[in-house]
């Protein structure tokens, strides 16, 4: 009985002595961060980060948006853009990461752009104490949002919430009228379209163009040809990483001749590095777009 | 009486390619018309060897085998098929089918790939289920027979093909008394009433001595012996060949083996 | 009679293909509208002409590598054609029709890569040989075509598994007269060998026995077989299932004959691919299923009833 009751008092104190520990690591030392990803996890830095690797093209071309491009120690192969970010080293594939790869970079930070092929990097990475913060942006809104996170995580406040007010001031702007229907088509075999969930459906929206597709809620979605011919769109976007003014090779197969917008040479023949993943240049690319649209019909 | 010589296979010597050994040497076989021959010999002696050369899937090192004065080897593999009709000890058949249209393959010899199913088709077909009696089968599936019902069902498709020489691999290997003698007696009746060739591998020996006009008895690839049963089943013969005491006896005038028993 | 319902079945579902669809055709305009006469029939057409070629090769190709479950595919054709649809796509090949001609040219390597090992060591295309090696070439094929996606940039290679998901969309009737060309001699080569694949059936060397020739006979039956599903393979990617139910579909109703089941396997082939695809474009509209997904749902109950019918002989 006695024993027990020394034991009791020895847990006691012990317990009391953890108590202090952490209430007095509650109280933030100066430059420590606290910060809430779009997984809904609070994430700790212990400041700002200085070497930072960039799981996604659309969170590397952020980074260097706000002005942190210095801190992007390491990039997806795919990251193409700014051609600043080519000078950074690749570790590889974004959606499914070598932990290695990064690792040997000596990161204090890992973007990774939040998908169920990431969710177990992250938790690799957690693991070996490196921090992670997990953003998505498939809408224009979330660019702000990102923008200002990515901002608090390396210093660069000010990047991010100039970036945020940029797209603030754009998404503030009431939406044009409809001046003209068009379709995206991704891929021929099967034919492919984006739909309401991709940001491309938005910039055109803004641009005063109206998707056909947009009642697919999904970002891309296979329909039929015969589709595309009955909601007949008046031009055809496509997004491309070559120049050039040549219409896509599909564009010649005669099943696609019933598209009215095909035949008629109407495409919109957008560059990738602009139009290829939701970035802070968004209102650049809808400028691009209202321009696009102004052009003559290409010959096919 | 004067029997047409169908299959004359002469002083035959063969090696598979790779073996030491010669699988048959020197060995002699002839077939006539309205003859049983049965061919006996432990296993490996070269009995299904022999019939492989006999029908030219194999081509001889020495000797010749001739199918009605031709070359074994040189006849058209649909020729051939109409003069020897072969049961093989193995099939497989993959799908459902019954006993008419199974039966009814033996006409492809003679039809070809395109031919119209004429009448005498199909008066061939009915004539070779009678005479193997399973007239009554004719439209039951074939895995629905015994073991017995099939291997007359195989007998009649070999028929249909209405050949000269008919040749069996072992076809009461797995069958019971009942069918075993059925299946002997019919093979006999075929003979003698038809005036058909056949030649009969089997390892029965005594039936073999009681139904046959001749044996060929094989060692290791030699012809033991050949002729009459009587001739072939003596008792040192017998026991020098099957590696085993025996017993010889006599039934229906013919010789029977009885196996004796080494310790008792 | 089974004849008469079985062309019907297939008018009914060339019909189908023609008046249904995601968009609404009203029946006055049918013979008008270019939508049902650009898009529809000739996509129909090419439903009957593929499914057809893949029940008819999958009927003897099952007969010639004496297994039921065999189907065209098993050959290692698909993994040559993917292959070749994803080099064309990572060397930026040019033109509309380079992908379909590179799957062809693909799916023909390996046809000529597996028909070359079923005859080594003297063996004349032993089945087992035939399906070893067909599974072997496949499996490399499709190894070095996941090597190539996902180490080559080009984003449209992300997409080339999509194409081979297969789909009828990129029917037209350039596209049908070249396919037609190419069906008639292996159609008929294939059914002159319907009395010897019967003979086969027995086995070979039953078959033998009977007369067949059995070595020409299997190596027409394969080449024709293995070319008809390239030609399918080509233009409309890999399409499952169809190939190996539609013989079973085939001796349930005209029985093993055949001479009976390689027509019906053509016919019924070609009615459910088109069925198959009326409803892949139907059912989720706007939006469109692979059509190897359909045919898939489909096939399966209906081969479960089948295997019930078989074990309850």
């Amino acid at each position: 009985m006695r024993r027990w009751a020394h034991r009791t008092h020895l847990a006691g104190g012990v317990i009391a002595l953890l108590g202090g520990a952490c209430h007095g690591a509650a109280r933030q030392p100066a430059g420590q961060l606290t910060l809430t990803d779009d997984a809904g996890r609070p994430v700790q830095l212990a400041g700002p980060a200085q070497r930072v690797v960039s799981l996604a093209p659309s969170i590397t071309e952020l980074l260097f948006a706000i002005g942190a491009g210095d801190r992007v120690v390491g990039r997806t192969v795919y990251d193409q853009y700014p051609p600043a970010a080519l000078q950074v080293p690749s570790v590889g594939d974004g959606l499914n990461p070598s932990v290695e790869a990064i690792v040997a970079r000596h990161p204090d930070l890992v973007l990774l752009y939040r998908s169920a092929h990431t969710d177990a990097a992250a938790q690799q990475l957690e693991q070996l104490g490196v921090a992670t913060l997990v953003v998505r942006h498939d809408a224009l809104a979330d660019i702000g949002r990102t923008a200002r996170l990515l901002g608090r995580a390396t210093g660069r406040d000010s990047g991010g919430q100039a970036v945020g007010r940029s797209l603030d001031s754009l998404l503030a702007q009431p939406l044009p009228p409809v001046r003209t229907r068009i379709a995206y088509v991704v891929w021929d075999s099967p034919p492919i379209v984006i739909g309401a969930g991709s940001f491309l459906d938005e910039l055109a929206r803004r641009a005063g163009a109206e998707n056909v597709f947009h009642d697919i809620a999904t970002p891309s979605a296979t329909v039929s040809i015969e589709t595309i011919v009955a909601r007949d769109p008046d031009w055809i976007a496509v997004v491309r990483d070559s120049a050039g003014d040549a219409p896509p090779a599909w564009s010649r197969r005669p099943e696609w001749r019933a598209v009215r917008a095909v035949r008629e040479g109407r495409f919109l023949l957008l560059p990738a590095d602009l139009f290829g993943q939701p970035s802070a240049r968004a209102p650049e690319a809808i400028a691009r777009f209202i321009e696009l649209l102004s052009h003559r019909p290409l010959a096919t | 009486m004067d029997r047409v010589l169908i299959l004359d296979v002469r002083d035959v010597t063969f090696r598979y390619p790779g073996v030491a050994r010669d699988a048959l040497r020197n060995v002699s076989l002839g077939v006539s018309g309205g003859e049983l021959v049965a061919l006996l010999g432990p296993n490996g002696s070269g009995k299904t060897t022999l019939v492989r050369v006999a029908l030219g899937l194999q081509a001889p090192l020495a000797g010749s085998a001739l199918i009605q004065g031709r070359a074994a080897a040189a006849w058209p593999r649909r020729e051939l098929a109409r003069v020897v009709g072969v049961v093989p000890q193995r099939e497989d058949n993959l799908f459902p089918q019954r006993v008419r249209e199974t039966v009814r393959l033996g006409r492809y010899p003679r039809l070809g790939a395109f031919g119209r199913e004429r009448e005498e088709d199909r008066v061939a077909v009915d004539r070779a289920l009678e005479r193997c009696d399973v007239t009554g089968l004719a439209d039951r599936w074939l895995w629905t027979l015994s073991g017995g019902e099939y291997q007359r069902v195989r007998i009649a498709r070999a028929l249909a093909q209405e050949p000269q020489l008919l040749v069996l691999d072992e076809p009461t290997a797995s069958l019971d008394l009942r069918h075993e003698m059925e299946l002997f007696e019919l093979v006999r009746r075929l003979v003698d009433q038809q005036g058909l060739a056949a030649l009969l591998v089997t390892h029965d020996v005594n039936l073999a001595s009681r139904f046959a006009d001749r044996l060929l008895l094989l060692s290791d690839g030699n012809a033991a012996a050949t002729g009459a049963p009587a001739d072939v089943l003596r008792r040192e013969q017998a026991e020098l060949v099957f590696g085993w005491p025996v017993a010889v006896s006599s039934f229906d005038d013919r010789p029977q083996i009885t196996p004796l028993r080494r310790h008792s | 009679m089974k004849w008469l319902l079985l062309s019907a079945a297939l008018l009914a579902a060339l019909l189908a293909g023609i008046v249904l669809g995601p968009a609404a055709v009203p029946l006055s305009d049918l013979l008008h509208s270019p939508i049902v006469i650009d898009l529809r029939l000739p996509r129909a057409l090419l439903g009957i002409l593929v499914g057809g070629s893949l029940g008819l090769a999958g009927a003897s190709l099952q007969s010639l590598v004496r297994n039921p479950l065999a189907d065209p595919f098993l050959l290692g054709l698909s993994g040559g054609a993917g292959l070749g649809a994803v080099l064309a796509i990572a060397l930026h090949a040019g033109g509309p029709w380079a992908i379909p001609l590179a799957a062809f040219a693909g799916a023909l390597l390996a046809l000529g890569l597996v028909f070359r090992l079923g005859l080594v060591g003297g063996a004349e295309l032993d089945p087992r040989i035939l399906l070893l090696g067909g599974v072997a070439v496949g499996a490399f094929c499709g190894a070095v075509m996941t090597a190539i996606v996902s180490l080559a940039e080009a984003s449209e290679l992300r997409n080339a598994y999509l194409w081979l998901w297969g789909g009828l969309s990129g029917a037209s009737w350039d596209g049908l007269r070249v396919v037609a060309l190419c069906l008639p001699i292996p159609v008929l080569v294939l059914l002159a060998a319907a009395r010897p694949l019967d003979l086969l059936a027995l086995g070979e060397e039953p078959a033998r026995h009977l007369g067949a020739d059995l070595r020409a006979v299997k190596r027409r039956v394969y080449l024709a077989a293995s070319f008809l599903t390239a030609v399918s393979v080509a233009v409309a990617g890999v399409i499952g299932f169809v190939g190996l139910i539609v013989p079973h579909l085939g001796r349930a109703l005209v029985g093993g004959r055949h001479l009976r089941l390689l027509p019906a396997s053509f016919l019924a082939g070609g009615t459910l691919l088109v069925l198959a695809d009326t409803l892949a474009r139907t059912v989720v509209a706007p939006r469109e299923l692979p059509v190897g997904i359909v045919t898939a749902l489909v096939g399966v109950p209906l081969f479960a009833l089948l295997l019930r019918r078989w074990t309850a002989y």
